[in-house]
C-alpha cells in the first residue's frame, strides 16, 4: 500500500519461510505440526502420564497396541460392521427414497413420517437395540443402519423430486415408456443426489456403529476402551482412538471424493 | 483557481491495482489533476472502467493513490475525513437492521456529533428529503428511490461541506432519476455544499453539473472540462432548452470514441478490473 | 373452489389419513405384540404399562435429579463452546488469510466422529459430569466457530466502507455494523451447536456415566425394567424436541431478516 505523495520504493523481498507460509496449505500443515509439538512437550514434561501420553510414545506403541490380544480382531470386526451397515443403509435408504420420491402421493404421505423418525434422538434407543440384538455385531450393524439410512433416503427423494418436469415431459412426448423414462432420464439425474446421500450415509453409519461399539463395554472396541481407561493406560487408549479416527477419516474421504467426481455436472 | 477557492484539489494522481506483471494488474488512473470549486456541483463522467469511481474514493480518503496528492479544504487527505466529506453510494449502504431514523442517528454517532444535537439534525435531514413520515420504516420496506433519498438524508445530516456521490441514482428508473435530480439541484441552491457527482448519464451530467470532467477510457485521465452556465435550482424546462441539447451533443462527441474503446475490451480484462477492489485502506 | 383445488385438498386429506393410519397401525401392532402375540415383556413392554410408568415418573418428579444433571452439563458445555467458538471465530474472521488457513482445518476435524474423544475425556476427567461437559463443548464448538467465521467473514463490504467513510472507529464498527450483519448466520450456528451439545451430552451419559437422563435409561435397561425405560425414552424424546423448538423460536425472534 503506497504512501500518499510518493512513488515509494518497494519493501525488500521477504524470506523463504514467510513466502512459503503465504500458501494456506502450508500454513495449515504448520499449525498441525505446532499442535503436535505442544502435545508432545506438554505430555512429556508437564502432565501426568496416567492421563495423557505424548504422540511419539503413542506412535511407537502402535505395534504394541495391535499386538494386544483381541484388539486387531475387534478393529477388523468394527470395519466389517461399518461395511455391512453401509451397504444395507444405502440399499434401504436409496430404495425407500426412490419409491417415495417417484410418487407424489407417497411423498406427501410418507415423507413427514420419515422426517419425524429422523428427528428422534436415536441415542435414547441404543439400549433397546442391544437388548434386542445382543452385544455382538448385529446390534452395531443395526444401529449403524438406522443412523445411515435416513440421510440417504431424504437426499435421494429430494433428488428425484428435483428433476425438472420439462425433461420428463419432453421424453414422454418422444414416446418413452416408464422403464425408458427411468433409465435414461430419472436415473442419471438421481446420481448426484445418490452420491451425496452416500456421503451422508457414511457419516451416519460411522456414528451409529461407533456409538454402539463404545456403549457395549463387554466386547469389541468398547471392551478395550473401558479396559485401557480403568488401567490408566493412556498410551494404548490414545492409540486405539487414533486408529479409529484414521479409519473414519479414510472412509469419509473416499465417499467425499466419489461424490465430487459424480456431481461435477451439477454446477 | 487558487487553492484557497478550491474545495478539493487533486494533483497528479495515478492509481493501479495490483503490481505490474501480476495477473490482476490494472492501471485505473493516469496522472489526473482536478480542482473542484467551493459550492459547485462537479460531475465526473466517462465510459465504464475509466476510473471515475476510483478517483472519487481517492478524493474521499478511502483509497491511497499510488502516486499524487489530494487536498480537501487545504488539508492533505490521509484517510476518511468524516467531518469534511460525506458519501452517497449507488447501492444505498443503509444498514438493513436499523430503521431509517436509526441509520441517520448512527451516521452522526460515527462522526462524533453530540447526543443532544442528533435528533434535531436527523429530523431536519429527513424533512429536507421528504421522508419524515417513513422514519420508522426499515430500508427493506422502502422503494429504491426512497432508499436513496434516505441515504442522501444521512449524508446531509452529517453537515459536511462536501458530498461525494457515486452514481447515486444509477439503480433507479429514469423518472425517479429526473425527480431526484431536480431535488438535488434545489438542495444545492439552498445550501452551500460542494458536490462531486459520478455518473454514466449524459443528460444527468448536463442537467445537474456546473462543470463536467470528461474521462478517457482506461487508463483514465481527464480529457476535458466543460462548463455549464445555468443557475441552480435548475428547472425541468432546462432539459428541453437548446442550450441543453448543444451541451449534451458536445459531451457525446467527446465521449463517443472513449466509449467504443471501453466496449471493445475483452471480457477477461474487464472482469479483472471489477475484482480489483482491494486498494482500500485498512 | 375450483375442481383442481378440490382435488388437491382431497389429496392432502388422503395423505394425512395415510399418516394417521400408519401410526395407528404401528400402535396397534405394538399392543398386539405384547398381549396376544406373546412377545417377551422384557423386550417389548405393553404400551399401557409404558403409559402408566410415564405418568408416574412425571407426576412423582422422579425425573428431576437426572434432568438437573443433564441440563447442568448441557448449560456448561454450551456456555464454553459459545464463548470459545464466537471469540475464536471472530478473531479468525478478521483476516482473509487466517480464514483460508483455519476454516478447512476446522471443517475437517468436525467431519470426524468426535464421540471417539469420549474415552479420552473419561480417562482425564473421570466418569462425572466434567467429561460430559468436555465432550459436549468440544463437539458443539465446531458449528459455532464455523458459522461465526462465515458470518463475520461475509459481511457486505459496502456496509464497512460506508461506516468507515463516516468515521466509525473499531469498536463502533464491531457493535453497529459487523455484529448485526453477522448475527443471523451466527445464531443459526448457535442453534445447531445447542442441538449437537444436547445430543452429545445424552450420548456420553449413555456410554459412560453414573448420572443423568442417558444413564437412567441404561440403568433401567440393565435392570430389565423395560416399561419404565420406555417411559424415560419417551420423556427424553419430548424434552429434546421441546428444547430444540424453544431454541428455534428464540433464533427466529432475534433475527432481523
Amino acid at each position: 500500500m503506497a504512501m500518499i505523495g510518493s512513488g515509494a520504493p518497494r519493501a525488500p523481498a521477504i524470506g523463504l519461510p514467510q513466502r512459503l507460509l503465504r500458501r494456506p496449505g502450508v500454513a495449515r500443515l504448520a499449525v498441525v505440526i505446532l499442535l503436535l509439538l505442544i502435545w508432545e512437550i506438554a505430555a512429556r514434561f508437564l502432565l501426568d502420564r496416567d492421563f495423557i501420553s505424548p504422540p511419539s510414545v503413542v506412535l511407537m506403541s502402535l505395534g504394541n497396541l495391535l499386538a494386544t490380544p483381541g484388539v486387531t480382531p475387534a478393529l477388523w470386526l468394527t470395519l466389517c460392521e461399518i461395511a455391512v451397515a453401509f451397504v444395507l443403509a444405502v440399499i434401504i435408504g436409496a430404495g425407500v427414497g426412490l419409491a417415495v420420491g417417484l410418487n407424489r402421493f407417497a411423498h406427501r404421505s410418507f415423507m413427514p413420517i420419515v422426517l419425524l423418525l429422523y428427528g428422534i434422538p436415536q441415542i435414547t434407543i441404543l439400549p433397546i437395540f442391544v437388548l434386542v440384538f445382543g452385544i455382538g455385531a448385529a446390534s452395531k450393524i443395526a444401529f449403524g443402519v438406522t443412523h445411515g439410512m435416513f440421510p440417504i433416503m431424504i437426499a435421494v427423494a429430494a433428488g428425484v423430486q428435483k428433476i425438472e418436469p420439462v425433461l420428463l415431459t419432453s421424453a414422454r412426448s418422444m414416446g418413452a415408456n416408464r422403464i425408458q423414462l427411468f433409465r435414461y432420464v430419472i436415473f442419471p439425474h438421481m446420481i448426484p443426489s445418490f452420491f451425496t446421500g452416500m456421503r451422508l450415509a457414511m457419516s451416519g453409519v460411522l456414528l451409529g456403529v461407533l456409538l454402539a461399539e463404545l456403549y457395549v463395554s463387554t466386547a469389541g472396541i468398547g471392551y478395550f476402551t473401558s479396559m485401557f481407561t480403568e488401567n490408566f493406560d493412556a498410551t494404548k487408549l490414545i492409540g486405539l482412538v487414533s486408529v479409529l479416527a484414521a479409519i473414519a477419516i479414510a472412509l469419509n474421504e473416499i465417499v467425499r471424493r466419489a461424490e465430487l467426481r459424480y456431481t461435477r455436472w451439477r454446477d | 483557481m487558487t487553492p484557497a477557492q478550491s474545495a478539493i484539489s487533486v494533483r497528479g494522481v495515478s492509481h493501479q491495482f495490483g503490481e505490474a506483471g501480476e495477473a490482476r494488474h490494472v492501471q485505473a488512473l493516469l496522472d489526473t489533476s482536478l480542482d473542484v470549486a467551493r459550492g459547485e456541483l462537479h460531475c465526473l463522467i466517462g465510459p465504464s472502467g475509466c476510473g471515475k469511481s476510483t478517483l472519487l474514493n481517492i478524493m474521499g480518503g478511502l483509497i491511497a493513490p499510488s502516486t499524487g496528492t489530494v487536498a480537501v479544504a487545504d488539508k492533505p487527505v490521509r484517510g476518511p475525513m468524516p467531518r469534511d466529506l460525506a458519501f452517497v453510494f449507488q447501492e444505498s449502504a443503509l444498514f438493513p437492521w436499523n430503521t431509517v431514523f436509526e441509520n441517520i442517528m448512527l451516521g452522526m454517532t460515527f462522526q462524533g456529533v453530540a447526543k443532544a444535537e442528533r435528533r434535531e439534525r436527523a429530523r431536519r435531514a429527513l424533512e429536507a428529503v421528504g421522508l419524515l413520515e417513513f422514519a420508522e420504516h426499515y430500508p427493506g420496506q422502502l422503494s429504491g428511490g426512497m432508499r436513496q433519498r434516505a441515504a442522501l438524508a444521512r449524508a446531509i445530516s452529517l453537515e459536511t461541506g462536501i458530498l461525494l456521490m457515486d452514481e447515486p441514482f444509477g439503480a433507479l428508473d429514469e423518472q425517479t432519476r429526473m425527480v431526484l435530480g431536480e431535488d438535488l439541484s434545489v438542495l444545492l441552491a439552498r445550501s452551500n455544499k460542494t458536490i462531486v457527482f459520478v455518473t454514466h448519464s449524459l443528460g444527468e451530467a448536463v442537467f445537474l453539473a456546473d462543470r463536467v470532467a470528461v474521462f478517457s477510457a482506461r487508463p483514465g485521465t481527464i480529457k476535458q472540462i466543460i462548463a455549464i452556465d445555468e443557475p441552480h435550482p435548475r428547472k425541468p424546462s432546462f432539459m428541453t432548452a437548446p442550450k441543453f441539447h448543444a451541451l449534451r451533443d458536445q459531451l457525446y462527441g467527446l465521449l463517443h470514441d472513449e466509449i467504443r474503446k471501453a466496449i471493445s475490451e475483452t471480457p477477461r480484462t474487464r472482469r479483472r478490473y471489477d475484482q480489483a477492489g482491494d486498494g482500500e485502506r485498512a | 373452489m375450483s375442481a383442481r383445488d378440490r382435488a388437491t385438498a382431497r389429496g392432502r386429506l388422503l395423505s394425512l389419513l395415510v399418516q394417521f393410519a400408519f401410526l395407528a397401525i404401528l400402535l396397534l401392532f405394538w399392543y398386539l405384540a405384547t398381549t396376544v402375540w406373546g412377545v417377551s415383556r422384557i423386550l417389548l413392554p405393553n404400551p399401557l404399562d409404558v403409559w402408566h410408568q410415564l405418568v408416574g415418573v412425571v407426576a412423582s418428579g422422579a425425573f428431576i435429579p437426572d434432568l438437573k444433571v443433564t441440563l447442568g452439563e448441557l448449560a456448561a458445555a454450551f456456555a464454553i463452546s459459545t464463548t470459545l467458538g464466537v471469540s475464536l471465530g471472530y478473531l479468525i474472521s478478521r483476516s482473509r488469510y487466517l480464514i483460508k488457513v483455519f476454516e478447512p482445518l476446522l471443517a475437517a476435524i468436525y467431519a470426524i466422529p468426535i464421540i471417539l474423544f469420549l474415552p479420552l475425556y473419561v480417562l482425564m476427567l473421570g466418569l462425572g459430569p466434567n467429561s460430559k461437559i468436555a465432550l459436549g463443548a468440544t463437539i458443539s464448538f465446531f458449528p459455532i466457530v464455523l458459522s461465526t467465521i462465515a458470518g463475520f467473514g461475509h459481511v457486505d463490504r459496502r456496509f464497512v466502507t460506508a461506516a468507515r467513510s463516516m468515521g466509525a472507529n473499531d469498536l463502533q464498527m464491531f457493535r453497529h455494523v459487523l455484529l448485526p450483519a453477522a448475527l443471523p448466520v451466527i445464531l443459526a450456528g448457535l442453534r445447531m451447536g445447542f442441538t449437537v451439545a444436547l445430543l452429545s451430552v445424552i450420548a456420553s451419559e449413555t456410554i459412560a456415566s453414573f448420572a443423568g437422563l442417558g444413564h437412567r435409561i441404561v440403568d433401567l435397561a440393565e435392570n430389565m425394567d423395560t416399561a419404565r425405560m420406555f417411559a424415560y425414552i419417551v420423556f427424553v424424546i419430548v424434552i429434546v424436541a421441546f428444547l430444540n423448538a424453544v431454541v428455534s423460536k428464540l433464533e427466529g425472534r432475534a433475527r432481523w431478516r
